[in-house]
């Protein structure tokens, strides 16, 4: 039996008579300390995955379950680490932090906490930011206090919500090592939810991809079997890397097509044959001789009866 | 870390003029330390000194229209008047401070205030005099012009009188003729009518003439001798500065408290020796009552404290002082209902109705409804506990806490509960449903939620609302008071507009100023408050 699992999930929204179901037969075993990435296009309902997992949302058939025992509510045990970051804005980091601290380890005496939360905030590099609050941060660096947050929980399992969808190419290629590097020195279970498969198989063992909404589920995963670590440098001279890229972006894309020859069969609007009028034959100063010729064949172009529409 | 000492100044003073609302000076600051002149010249002059030109204008505007409107009460007051009239306020506030301090005086500096207030009083008699004499020639002056200017006038109308009256005679003797006509039988009556109405017109043309002369002589009585009228209004300032001098003796001398106490210790004294002369019963009985009697006023001389007059800075005191009552209750009350109507839809859905119906009632008939409700507790509010308590106080006491306090401050509350409760509702049940989640992965319990999430979240929307509040208890106080008789600023505006003195007009208006500027005050004090508890770093409205 696998450390954490789905079994036949299924959520929808709305009433009954007007249902959207979201995910529908969704099944996930995750072995213990995997790093695993699961990819989809934007509204496929990965964030309701990964609520389902954190257990904020119920599913509405099958159980989700961890080391054997179902998912009834959330708790520090799953950390979630949002889309948005979710810090308190009226916090510092030290005491977001501290707030996530001291709800796990109720034990801990002021300096134990305060050991705790230097230790996880320098472990994201964020030391200098100790005392500031969120407004004061750049993205990164919320990002960045969001996972201290989260890892300083100690979590079984890390869900994390596309957790560098926000940030700029530089930032994110930082905080991916970051995450990476906290991976490998502490071995934990790693679900990553993310739209960018190059990332997918940078950091991933395994992806798994999330095929379209509405009544999405999740299909066969991709292993990855890139050595670790793996080099982002020399990753993209990789045949392994280049060929599994290639098949997962080639998955993807055809995912897309489908999902779109199914709604193209629905309705069909047929858009007006535009050709649009060549104007460079307009003369730019009063015509004179040869050019009232083509002033005069303009007008004609330009005649009542000739419309945009051929 | 490479800042230097005067620009950790210069942000640390432009950083207080953003967070107290005074961003406006910004320029002037920066243009001190030599930032960039041209650009903050240029700032200066787009909103600091046009806004001058414009606030100069409008002013101007006063100054000339002003006058021109005739009221009941004299003209609208200029705005020189109103400066005089806060003048005056002063002085007299001045005045109530000395009184205090001379009735509290003892021993040698008593007497040496005394010796002060006399030679005062002795150079102002002088001055007094001077200036006697002075208006004396000019309003022997003024006479003497008069005089001259409507003697010929005054002929013409005596002569004009003399006319009228002898034509008067004449067609009343006409008349008579034709009477007489008609009883010989020879006259007709078309012509008796006719004499009758050629008199009475005759009559109008001559009152018509002494009208006009009439008022001539009026305009030129009515017209104003500045000389004279300056002399007057100086005779009357050191009038009055001599009558002030003299309550000050009385209140050094035989209205002073340890004179007073003197005298009842003599007293006092006096019947100790006569009880112990004493050797019949009756006479015993007496005195010992006489003895008790005089301890007793003894006592309560010793602890007797000036009768100070209302004063405007008196009023205001108090009234921000209800303001304050009325507004923290409101905030008592709605910051507790405004997040339990935030956290629960049910309680929303219940109080809705009252909230709907209740927010616009006008202030005028809460105060009402608090006279007869709130009245009811206190029959005999002399000797209530309540007020007792309260009126012991140090320096709440000396406000004189009275139940028409206690009504305003209700109609205050009353009228500042809603907008907080509002928006206390309103910023708690508008959380960011992360950070609900948030609460939610850490297991907080409801305690820590409320404490940790909720309150934090919805704080600048809570003082938002309470900023509004106290905007609105300010504006409801003045109406309150100025009807339950509530000593305060509204009372003082209702009493000027009562007892309609000469200055009663340009008091309204001043008063009008303070309120205004005071509310200003308490605005911008709410806005820094708002500043402190907002995370986002967001500005807040002017």
């Amino acid at each position: 039996m696998s450390y954490l699992e789905i079994d036949n999930a299924s959520i929808g929204f709305g009433p009954p008579n007007n249902r959207t179901e979201v995910l529908t037969d969704v099944n996930l075993s995750v072995e213990e300390n995997e790093f695993v990435a699961i990819v989809g296009f934007s509204g496929a309902g990965k964030s309701t995955l990964i609520s389902l997992l954190a257990g904020l949302t119920q599913p509405d058939k099958g159980e989700i379950r961890i080391g054997g025992k179902v998912i009834k509510e959330p708790s520090p045990r799953l950390g979630i680490m949002f889309q948005n970051y979710s810090l308190l804005p009226w916090l510092t980091v030290y005491e977001n932090v501290a707030l996530a601290v001291k709800q796990v380890f109720t034990e801990y005496n002021k300096v134990e906490l305060r050991e705790h939360v230097e230790k996880y905030v320098a472990m994201v590099s964020l030391t200098p930011a100790l005392d500031k609050k969120p407004s004061e941060l750049s993205g990164g660096m919320r990002q960045r206090a969001s996972l201290a947050r989260t890892l300083a929980m100690q979590p079984e399992v890390l869900l994390l919500d596309e957790p560098l969808s926000a940030l700029d190419a530089l930032t994110r290629a930082v905080i991916q090592d970051e995450i990476i590097r906290i991976w490998e020195d502490d071995k934990r279970t790693i679900v990553m939810i993310t739209n960018d498969v190059d990332e997918a198989v940078l950091m991933a063992d395994r992806i798994v991809p999330l095929t379209m909404g509405p009544s999405a589920t999740l299909d066969t995963p991709f292993p990855v079997n890139l050595t670790r670590p793996r080099n982002r440098t020399t990753l993209n001279t990789n045949p392994e890397f280049r060929r599994l890229r290639n098949d997962i972006s080639k998955y993807m894309v055809n995912l897309n097509e489908e999902s779109k020859a199914s709604s193209d069969t629905e309705d069909v609007v047929d858009l007006p044959d535009i050709m649009p009028i060549d104007f460079s034959v307009y003369p730019l100063q009063p015509a004179r001789g040869r050019r009232r010729e083509a002033f005069a064949k303009v007008a004609k172009v330009m005649d009542r009866e000739t419309t945009f529409f051929k | 870390m490479a800042e230097k000492t005067s620009d950790k100044i210069k942000y640390r003073i432009l950083r207080f003029l953003d967070v107290t609302g005074f961003a406006v000076f910004d320029p002037i600051v920066r243009l001190c330390f030599g930032e960039d002149p041209k650009k903050q010249v240029e700032a200066i002059m787009k909103f600091i000194v046009i806004p001058i030109f414009f606030i100069c204008f409008c002013v101007w505007i006063w100054w000339t229209v002003a006058p021109q409107h005739k009221t009941k009460s004299g003209e609208v007051p200029t705005p020189d008047i109103v400066k005089q009239s806060a003048a005056i306020n002063h002085q007299f506030a001045h005045r109530e401070d000395t009184k205090e301090s001379d009735f509290l005086l003892v021993g040698e500096e008593r007497a040496a205030t005394l010796a002060e207030v006399e030679e005062e009083i002795a150079a102002a008699s002088v001055i007094l005099a001077e200036r006697e004499a002075e208006l004396a020639t000019h309003e022997a002056a003024y006479t003497a012009q008069l005089e001259q200017r409507l003697a010929p006038l005054q002929a013409k109308l005596d002569t004009l009188k003399d006319a009228n009256r002898t034509v008067a005679a004449e067609q009343k003797a006409l008349i008579a003729a034709e009477a007489q006509k008609i009883e010989a039988g020879t006259g007709s009556t078309g012509a008796l009518i006719a004499a009758i109405r050629t008199e009475s017109a005759s009559k109008d043309k001559g009152r018509a003439a002494e009208t006009i002369l009439k008022d001539q002589i009026d305009v030129i009585r009515s017209e104003k001798y500045k000389p004279m009228e300056a002399a007057r209004l100086a005779v009357n300032a050191i009038a009055d500065q001599v009558q002030f001098l003299n309550k000050r003796v009385d209140m050094l001398t035989s209205a002073n408290r340890s004179i007073k106490v003197a005298a009842a210790n003599d007293k006092l004294a006096e019947t100790e020796a006569k009880l112990a002369e004493a050797t019949s019963a009756k006479v015993a009985l007496s005195e010992a009552k006489k003895l008790v009697r005089a301890e007793d006023s003894l006592e309560r001389l010793e602890g007797q404290q000036y009768a100070k007059a209302m004063t405007v800075y008196l009023q205001v005191k108090r009234s921000l002082f209800t303001v304050f009552i009325g507004f923290i209750v409101a905030a008592v009350i709605a910051i507790p209902v405004g997040i339990l109507c935030g956290l629960s839809r049910i309680a929303m859905a219940c109080l809705t109705p009252i909230i709907s119906i209740f927010k616009p009632v006008s202030p005028v008939v809460w105060l009402l409804i608090f006279q007869i409700v709130v009245g009811a507790f206190f029959p005999d509010p002399e000797s209530h506990p309540f007020f007792l308590f309260f009126n012991s106080l140090p320096i709440v006491g000396d406000l004189g806490i009275n139940p028409a306090l206690v009504f305003s401050g209700c109609t205050v509350a009353m009228c500042a509960v809603w907008p907080a409760l509002v928006n206390t509702a309103l910023g708690v049940a508008s959380i960011d449903k992360d950070h609900i989640n948030v609460a939610r992965v850490l297991k907080l319990n409801f305690w820590e939620r409320l404490t940790k999430i909720i309150i934090p979240s919805a704080m600048p929307l809570v003082f938002a609302g309470l900023r509004i509040s106290l905007g609105v208890g300010w504006m409801v106080l003045i109406a309150a008071e100025a009807l339950s008789s509530s000593d305060g600023l509204g009372k003082f505006v209702w009493d000027e507009y009562q007892n309609g003195s000469s200055f009663s007009f340009a008091n309204i208006i001043y008063a009008c100023f303070v309120v205004g500027i005071i509310g200003f005050f308490l605005d911008r004090m709410m806005i820094v408050l708002q500043r402190f508890v907002s995370f986002d770093d967001g500005g807040t409205s002017l």
